[in-house]
């Protein structure tokens, strides 16, 4: 799949509406719903818990395999080491045929999905039925799932009654308990008459050779109890050392993925059991053989970045929250989908397609916070990108542009203002409501704020200046204020002013590279660090304040890392980050000198979070504040920490995709009847701003600098 | 191991406390809970239930609980019959599916049973309903208290079955419904004194 067609397939994928609102009904409930089953229990400690118990887990992970088998098959088990797809599938294929076996019942397991186990198992004669509702759906309508938990959440109850329509060759009505009572006499049928059973495994535990299983219909204990055969698939990545690690595991797998305490079933089968087969006779222990899948996984466990995804427990919470994977759904993906289904793709089923997926990604660090196994999924996600942009290259313009513009600031500022004079035909009240030719994406159902005829740093000698000076700040503005919103900087230059700060802007500071980092050219944004630690080393101020979140993120977080291995370089890195403070949380620091100065602002604001501002620097309560200190009516929208859809260049690469979760953000706003919706961050208020001028131009969109800075005497207010 | 609590139950908490968080969360579930003084009470409402439920067919699974409750007099006394043949037929033949658990989970409204012998896991699988008996005293709080409690009881048994409420599914448009593969209703009788049939 090449980026054009990823593109295109976005398209599609935003045509079937029905899936994107099942899938966002699905992600709103899910949110409040998880919040109470983890009422009572600390996630942070649970998953920090799985995680060292994973971690530790995959270090060991040959160790393990083999006391895995040593104790299981001292319990009557017969265990296969699997390397390849290939491996698994010939074992299953092979014990089916010497035993003679016709038919078999298989409960979910994404492992068999990994392996296209189904598909085989048919080209060799075998008659495979999926037992798991949503999966038997899956099978019938010969689809792939669309999701790891709930494999059918993308059809409708009618499309399901015309598949079990077609099947028992009889009319059905779309009535979805009498559709669950025709599956289950149905499955009952196959379930009596199967010699072999297939299914996956959650757990499996090295010390004891317990395999663990958790499941909500019950196909799972009939698959594991009935046929007399029983074939386990286990990825090495569910091995664990101990019997205890079970616990933690299951306290969040079961809430993290359907916001359950638990589910209706937790079966553990430790060794071969007795069964009675479909002829009545009754086998003392029955045949149980347990695979042992590779598959890629050692690889991933030997990569020193990627092994953190092994920490994954596949309670596909990070699906359930993503803002993509609701509008595209599978195609977020491969066999496993989502973010972590776009890092096991590029080990497990298909490197290629992981190469071009992952660009889906917004970055916007929500399934970080509700990751089960407390794995960085942004970062990893980063990571793929830097290794295919370093093994494939990228575009002679994108290369050009990060190569030789955004690192010589001279050239890219003199280009910008290049810009601004150049969009004139386009532009009106700052603002590009249409563009020509191929841009016309941009535009449609979002207006583009232009380029400002002077930037904010060449505003900076005309700033307000404090009467007599308390403090000093240096600014650390960003593209986007200084180039496009110099208003923001003024407001920011005039709150400061207010509460005795005097101002510095370095002139050398440049992009904080963030752009290049997404584009997975982690060397340019080094340099880019480097530059910007240079223009503010030798200033004489205590804070630097940014207001920009992205860029307050950068260089708060990502520049003492990137620099992390330079001795020199990394040191001042470190220097600088621990003076950077965003904005808001600056300026509420010193809220009582403030407060008194502001006239009541006395309209009804609603406050966007920003992903970075929220989830990166972990602001939220005091832009919120601010807003209340200036005498702002706050009314709270649904979902205030939804991703906007800007995600920097994305609304370049993905503008439908962005501009539909663009739409949700803009529905959420308006339904609170707010006369202004705050926020602290460019880009979304580029994208917000953008959206609403096309909605509802009425309502305003404004920085919390621009708010405060209103409510100063001395200004006009509106 | 910093998570490995003590292994058996705090004795500060109360078994009452135990059983109403049993109780609360079960019900969440659907399950039906019901508690009874002895064995005398548990036959006698096991005969009760039999007959309100209007079943016809009854699975048993052997256990010494389920023999010291006299159970195939108290369904014949309902009206009912035990099934006979193989336990395939046995336990697909019923209405009702009657076994004993081992231990019960209040945070989580589960029941716990060594399901290794094979009736134990056709009966408690395979009917619509099933009546599940354990004894109070085998109340334990957490499931954490739960895993270490059978880790500590050394050998793993071959086939544990963990179950929380009637078999469910939400694969349909994500409309919760009741009773796909295992049974769609699920009681519970909760016995005080059990005597050595309950240990």
């Amino acid at each position: 799949m090449s980026k054009t067609a990823l593109r295109q397939a976005t398209r599609e994928a935003l045509a079937n509406t029905s899936v994107c609102s099942a899938l966002e009904r699905f992600s709103d409930n899910y949110v409040v719903a998880r919040e109470q089953a983890y009422r009572q229990k600390d996630f942070e400690g649970l998953r920090r818990e799985v995680a060292r118990i994973k971690r530790e887990a995959a270090e060991c992970m040959e160790e393990l395999a083999d006391q895995f088998t040593r104790e299981a098959t001292r319990r009557g088990a017969t265990v296969f080491r699997a390397a390849t797809a290939q491996d698994a599938r010939e074992y299953i294929a092979r014990l089916a045929r010497s035993r003679g076996i016709k038919t078999i019942v298989k409960s979910k397991s994404m492992a068999s999905e990994e392996i296209h186990l189904n598909d085989y198992l048919k080209e060799q004669g075998l008659d495979v039925v999926e037992t798991d509702l949503g999966e038997w759906i899956i099978q019938l309508a010969r689809q792939r799932p669309s999701h790891m938990v709930m494999p059918a959440i993308h059809m409708s109850r009618n499309e399901v009654a015309e598949i079990f329509s077609r099947e028992i060759k009889e009319p059905v009505e779309p009535e979805i308990s009498s559709m669950v009572k025709l599956a289950r006499r149905e499955l009952r049928k196959k379930f009596f008459s199967s010699w072999m059973g297939i299914s996956g495994a959650n757990i499996a535990v090295a010390e004891t050779g317990t395999i663990v299983m958790v499941t909500n219909e019950g196909n799972g204990r009939l698959t594991t109890t009935l046929p007399p055969v029983h074939v386990i698939i286990v990825g090495l990545e569910k091995l664990v050392p101990r019997f205890t690690d079970i616990a933690p595991i299951l306290e969040v797998l079961p809430r993290s993925a359907t916001a359950q305490h638990i589910t209706t079933y937790v079966t553990m089968i430790t060794g071969a059991v007795p069964a009675v087969d479909p002829d009545g006779n009754y086998h003392e222990q029955k045949e149980l053989h347990i695979i042992l899948m590779d598959n890629g996984r050692t690889s991933m466990a030997a990569d020193p970045v990627f092994k953190e995804a092994l920490q994954c427990v596949r309670c596909a919470a990070c699906l359930n929250v993503c803002p993509i994977y609701q509008q595209v759904g599978g195609l977020f993906g491969d066999i496993y989908t989502g973010v972590i289904g776009t890092l096991l793709t590029a080990f497990l089923t298909d490197p290629k397609r992981a190469q071009v997926i992952q660009y889906l990604c917004i970055d916007c660090g929500r399934c970080r916070d509700y990751c089960s196994g407390n794995i960085d999924l942004p970062a990893l996600i980063g990571e793929l990108r830097r290794r295919t942009v370093e093994r494939e290259g990228m575009g002679y313009v994108e290369k050009v542009i990060f190569e030789k513009v955004l690192v010589n600031r001279r050239l890219f500022h003199r280009l910008l203002k290049t810009a601004s004079r150049l969009q004139k035909p386009f532009a009106r009240e700052g603002k590009i409501r249409h563009l020509p030719l191929f841009l016309s994406g941009l535009t449609e159902g979002r207006t583009l704020p232009a380029i400002a005829d002077i930037p904010f740093r060449d505003r900076v000698g005309t700033l307000p200046r404090p009467d007599k000076a308390t403090g000093r700040v240096a600014i650390f503005s960003g593209c986007l204020i200084d180039f496009v919103y110099p208003c923001i900087g003024e407001s920011v230059a005039k709150v400061l002013a207010a509460l005795g700060f005097e101002m510095v802007h370095p002139e050398q500071q440049t992009c904080c590279g963030y752009p290049a980092k997404q584009a997975g050219l982690t060397n340019i944004f080094a340099e880019l660090a480097r530059q910007n630690v240079a223009a503010f080393a030798g200033i004489d101020a205590g804070h630097i304040l940014t207001a920009c979140p992205t860029c307050a993120e950068a260089l708060k977080f990502l520049y003492p890392q990137l620099l992390a291995g330079d001795p020199v370089w990394g040191k001042r890195a470190r220097e600088l980050a621990e003076r950077v403070t965003d904005f808001s949380s600056f300026v509420h620091a010193h809220r009582e000198k403030l407060t008194p100065l502001l006239v009541p602002l006395q309209q009804k604001v609603t406050y966007h979070d920003s992903c970075h501002l929220k989830r990166y620097l972990r602001v939220a309560a005091e832009p919120r504040q601010l807003l209340k200190d200036a005498g702002a009516d706050l009314v709270e929208m649904n979902r205030s920490d939804d991703c906007c859809g800007f995600g920097g260049s994305y609304t370049i690469k993905f503008p439908e995709l962005s501009k539909s979760i663009l739409n949700r953000k803009l529905e959420s706003a308006l339904d609170t009847g707010a006369e202004v919706v705050a926020l602290d961050c460019p880009g979304c208020r580029m994208q917000i701003g953008g959206g609403l001028d096309h909605r509802n131009p009425r309502v305003q969109v404004m920085h919390t600098a621009e708010i405060l800075a209103r409510c100063l005497p001395g200004t006009g207010r509106a | 191991m910093a998570l490995n609590r003590a292994v058996l139950p705090d004795a500060n908490r109360n078994l009452e406390q135990l059983y109403e968080e049993f109780v609360t969360r079960a019900r969440a579930l659907g399950t039906e809970v019901y508690r009874v003084p002895n064995l005398a009470k548990a036959s006698e409402l096991v005969g009760k239930l039999v007959q309100e439920m209007g079943v016809r067919k009854v699975a048993l699974a052997e256990s010494p609980l389920v023999t010291a409750l006299d159970l195939a007099a108290a369904v014949a006394g309902a009206g009912a019959e035990v099934t006979g043949g193989n336990p395939r037929e046995r336990a697909g033949a019923a209405d009702l599916g009657i076994s004993s658990f081992e231990m019960a989970i209040a945070e989580t409204g589960t029941l716990v049973q060594d399901a290794t012998e094979i009736n134990r896991r056709l009966v408690s699988m395979l009917p619509p309903a099933h009546l599940a008996l354990v004894s109070t005293n085998r109340l334990v709080g957490t499931l954490q208290e739960a895993i270490n409690n059978l880790a500590a009881r050394g050998q793993i048994p071959g086939y544990l079955a963990f179950v929380s409420g009637p078999s469910r599914t939400a694969d349909i448009e994500r409309v919760l419904t009741i009773g796909v593969h295992g049974p769609g209703k699920v009681v519970v009788i909760f016995i005080d004194e059990g005597g050595s049939a309950g240990e």
